[in-house]
């Protein structure tokens, strides 16, 4: 399984770019006015500058430093000191694989980008960042009582605790940090969405107290 | 990277006229620490072991280097001209190479997307042709007829104008730009950043300018500059890699980079690699 959850989906709304990291890749992550997704190695080929500072403007990713376009495959379309220059067709993003299911989105710097197959219906709560490894986070979340009882893992790797359910990906950011993507069960309620929300919090409490 | 070459170039540590006495500090040079004192007429400069190191005032800052066969400070013969209002611009620490931070100071083709409304706006991003050379006889870059179309070129426009901009590098941490004046059509202002390389990955900028602008309230001039450097900074800290990339192969300029071009050429013909990465990463 090479393929990090870089985020939620919702949280990535149209021509909006944000940065992730993905097997210690800095990663620009863009969606198209369409909707598609987009991952880029953060970096403008022209001077470097981070690609997730940019900006979406038709149907391209932009640079900020000094707004050459990129199009969707990553190749440069237009290099505003030049307008009437044709940019060589050797100027490009390096581009990586992106795919997204169940409201996650799932990055590969390596491969293919592939979602995990989900069992039931998930609705985003929320992501979170921990201070400390995914293994921490993990153990904290198994070992943090919800409603008076340990929650358990299902089979197919969610979590359960009485009614409600989670479903958590974690992924690494350097060796110390970790971003948990939370997602509910579909159709839990307000009140149940804050208890979890809040319990993910107590979780992180001692995530992070716990011995280095 | 080479300190060596590095070492013999004078660079500023201090705003002249914010010395106090007995009140000394400490700051970093070529990644090693310096303590500052003394006044303004009598600045000191001391390195870890306890040497002092040679001192001058020019240009508004405190110079000094560590070297034992310093190349002499550079002429900015504008510094001498008594009508001219002398605005040293405070410090900016941004956590870049020395070598980048003087770059983006000679990049004209970022003003319409970073200093949006003020060096630039869409759509007159185009940038024309301009000359670059390197001139041996002082063996310093510089750049000219450059022209550009700018909403407000200085504190003192009023108007968009088309400012013309001549570049020049006299060492490898300081570029002057002379640009056009508004208020007075056939002098140039000149302003300058004076980067102290903190190490290769940090520095200082200082900038400073010798302008005339004898309306704008000094406080303004100031506040306009750092605003305008405030915005180059959050392009700085975002260049990856933080060393300035001597490998042509490693980023693509285009024709408008003709003056990082040679900038960057000059920097590894004379070994000036102190802040630079000087192989392919
Ligand atoms: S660094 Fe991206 S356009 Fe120049
Ligand atoms: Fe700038």
């Amino acid at each position: 399984m090479t393929s990090v959850a870089v985020g939620l989906s919702r949280d990535l709304a149209a021509k909006r770019v944000m940065r992730a990291e993905v097997q210690g890749y800095d990663i620009a992550v863009w969606r198209d006015e369409n909707g598609g997704l987009h991952a880029w190695n953060n970096r403008c080929p022209h001077r470097g500058m981070r690609l997730s500072h940019g900006f979406v403007r038709d149907g391209h990713l932009a640079c900020l430093y000094h707004g050459w376009h990129f199009r969707k495959d990553g190749g440069c379309a237009y290099i505003p000191a030049h307008p009437e220059l044709e940019p060589p067709e050797t100027i490009s993003a390096t581009v990586f694989s992106i795919t997204e299911n169940a409201g996650v989105i799932w990055v590969s710097a390596t491969d293919t980008a592939k979602a995990p197959a989900e069992d039931g219906e998930w609705e985003p709560l929320r992501s979170l960042s921990f201070a400390c490894p995914p293994e921490k986070v993990r153990h904290a979340i198994e070992n943090t009582p919800f409603a008076g009882q340990l929650p358990e893992r299902a089979a197919s790797g969610h979590l359960t605790a009485g009614s409600t359910a989670l479903l958590v990906h974690c992924a690494p950011l350097g060796d110390a940090e970790t971003l948990a993507h939370l997602l509910v069960a579909a159709g839990t309620s307000l009140a149940g969405r804050k208890a979890l929300s809040r319990w993910c919090e107590t979780a992180r409490e001692s995530a992070e107290a716990g011995p280095a | 990277m080479s300190r060596e070459y590095a070492t013999n170039d004078w660079y500023p540590v201090a705003d002249a006229a914010r010395m106090i006495p007995g009140h000394g500090f400490t700051t970093r040079l070529l990644g090693e620490p310096l303590e500052v004192s003394g006044s303004f007429e009598n600045p000191v400069v001391t390195a870890r072991d306890g040497r002092m190191l040679p001192v001058q005032v020019r240009y508004g800052h405190v110079w000094t280097t560590t070297g034992s066969a310093p190349r002499p400070l550079f002429d900015i013969a504008e510094a001498d001209e008594t009508d001219r209002t002398f605005v040293p611009c405070g410090a900016v620490q941004v956590r870049c190479s020395p070598l980048r931070a003087v770059e983006n100071f000679l990049d004209i083709a970022h003003f319409p997307f970073v200093h949006t409304g003020i060096l630039g706006e869409e759509p007159h991003t185009q940038v024309a042709p301009y000359k670059v050379e390197i001139r041996e006889d002082a063996d310093e870059v510089w750049a000219t007829q450059i022209g550009f179309h700018q909403p407000q070129a200085a504190k003192s426009a009023t108007e968009a104008i088309e400012t013309r901009y001549e570049y020049r590098v006299p060492a490898p941490t300081t570029a002057v730009l002379y640009k056009t004046c508004p208020p007075k059509p056939e002098a140039w202002d000149v302003i300058a950043i004076f980067v102290q390389p903190v190490a290769e990955d940090m520095c200082i900028a200082w900038p400073w300018m010798a302008l005339y602008d004898d309306v704008s309230p000094y406080a303004d001039l100031v506040q306009f500059q750092q605003e305008i450097f405030l915005q180059d900074r959050s392009i700085l800290e975002n260049q990856k890699p933080t060393l300035l990339p001597l490998d042509p192969r490693m980023e693509i300029p285009t024709r408008c980079d003709l003056t990082s071009v040679v900038y960057r050429r000059w920097l590894k013909r004379k070994g000036a690699t102190y802040g630079a990465l000087t192989t392919a990463a």
